[in-house]
């Protein structure tokens, strides 16, 4: 089963280019958002992720907007609870009248911007890779590389295990659709565990001596496109600061 | 209930991941040592990760910049134990902020806290003290999963309250408030997942699957 994430990432023109200039550029990006005053910083911030989104990257309006749309349902939600007040009668209208609450707004969606313009660009082993680079013991690596191969694994399995369910009527009402879900779980995990077991038998045939080596395709880091993201990063940091 | 990328202010987002640093740390080094006692440990740990993703992946839109689902807290506290769920935690909040972009990078330590520390401690404390009372392995499990999630919910309400105290009622009010929107939609999701947790554990336990001492059956 495909995740529009990881299938995005995985087709990306911005593929092969190295997880550096990537991270450099979203979490640079990322920083900006968290740092400046979100009016007009955040801004901004929006308006360049979205430019290289559905400029240079490549994603269609309708994935990117679809991708935003989420995360955005549960900041709006959370921006009502503060642009109210608790008064002694009750809750009331904040006295900046839902100033707060819209910085709180145009700071996390620009963060979600920087956060997806890095997923939808860069697959997930390319982070851990980087994350290994970092200092991540290579023991919790390999964790994360198992783990999200299975992932994809298990989602397959849980999707089976439902359609089997519906078919049956076993999510007709709530009763019955909790007990259900109770037993698709305790499905599930003697599965997981089975294909963990065949699948190190399997490892152990080959020799396996606690590595994983996987081929990387990414290229090294270019400075002139690290100088020019940190230009980019700058200079919407600094009309930020300017403009506020 | 996780919080949303951006959602908290940058002193807040570093403070919590302060905070849970030292728990990760120390499920890491404690997990690394099982690893390279038992090569084939690491397998199904990434098995239970993996379970753990695709369980909190069944997710309802609820309130307050976070999201309520299973969590799992509370059977993975009981079946692997708090430290390694703490890593475990941590592996599936990183991948549901870069696969889901649920959650995120800069929230990653409050999320952790709320969700990989505070709801299994408190799960498998509970699960201990119902044992050591002689509580049914049902009621034992119930309350387990029950209060691990609230814990969970209890602790996101309070991390979002610190960072945006009420201008009346300060962090007591904001604690109300954000407290108040999420048992609206957090208790009845709480008792869901306390009873699915029970469905579970008696099928597995019914299969010979799990074990579950120090209760009364």
């Amino acid at each position: 089963m495909a995740i529009t994430i990881d299938r995005l990432a995985q087709a990306s023109p911005w593929r092969k280019r190295a997880v550096l200039e990537k991270a450099a550029l979203a979490l640079g990006l990322l920083a900006v958002a968290l740092v400046v005053p979100p009016w007009p910083g955040a801004l901004l911030v929006l308006a360049v992720t979205w430019g290289l989104a559905l400029g240079l990257a490549g994603i269609s309006w309708r994935e990117w907007g679809g991708l935003n749309a989420a995360p955005m349902g549960f900041i709006l939600t959370g921006a009502v609870a503060l642009a109210v007040e608790w008064g002694a009668d009750g809750p009331t209208l904040a006295a900046d009248h839902g100033a707060a609450a819209l910085a709180v707004v145009l700071r996390a969606s620009a963060s979600v911007s920087c956060l997806l313009l890095l997923a939808a660009t860069t697959p997930t082993p390319d982070v851990v890779a980087g994350l290994r680079r970092l200092g991540l013991s290579s023991e919790i690596a390999d964790l994360a590389l198992l783990t999200w191969r299975f992932l994809f694994l298990l989602q397959d399995g849980a999707a089976a295990i439902r359609i089997a369910q519906d078919s049956r009527l076993g999510w007709l009402g709530w009763r019955r659709s909790i007990h259900s879900l109770g037993l698709l779980i305790a499905m599930l995990l003697p599965r997981a565990m089975e294909r963990a077991r065949r699948l190190e038998i399997g490892l152990a045939a080959r020799g396996y001596d606690g590595t994983l080596p996987v081929l990387h395709r990414a290229a090294p880091a270019s400075l002139r496109v690290l100088a020019a993201v940190a230009v980019l990063d700058l200079a919407v940091a600094g009309v930020s600061l300017w403009l506020s | 209930m996780h919080i949303m990328e951006g959602f908290l202010p940058a002193g807040h987002a570093l403070a919590w991941t302060l905070v849970s640093a030292p728990f990760v740390v120390m499920g890491a080094r404690r997990l690394t040592r099982i690893i390279s006692e038992r090569p084939e440990a690491r397998l199904q740990l990434a098995a239970a990760a993996g379970f753990t993703f695709v369980l909190s992946a069944l997710k309802l839109p609820s309130v307050t910049g976070s999201c309520s689902h299973p969590t799992g807290t509370g059977l993975g506290a009981v079946l692997f134990g708090p430290p390694t769920m703490a890593v475990l935690g941590t592996l599936v909040l990183l991948f549901q902020g870069l696969l889901l972009a649920h959650g995120g990078l800069t929230t990653l330590g409050a999320n952790i806290f709320s969700m990989a520390i505070a709801g299994p401690w408190v799960a498998y404390g509970v699960w201990r003290l119902s044992s050591r009372l002689g509580l049914p392995v049902a009621a034992g499990v119930f309350l387990s999963a029950f209060l691990g999630d609230l814990a969970t919910y209890g602790v996101t309400s309070a991390q979002l309250a610190l960072a945006f105290p009420d201008a009346v009622g300060g962090f007591g009010g904001a604690l109300l408030k954000f407290g108040g929107i999420f048992a609206v939609t957090q208790l009845p999701l709480a008792v869901a997942e306390g009873l699915v947790t029970v469905v579970v554990v008696n099928a597995l336990g019914g299969r010979g699957l799990v074990h579950l001492h120090g209760a009364k059956a």
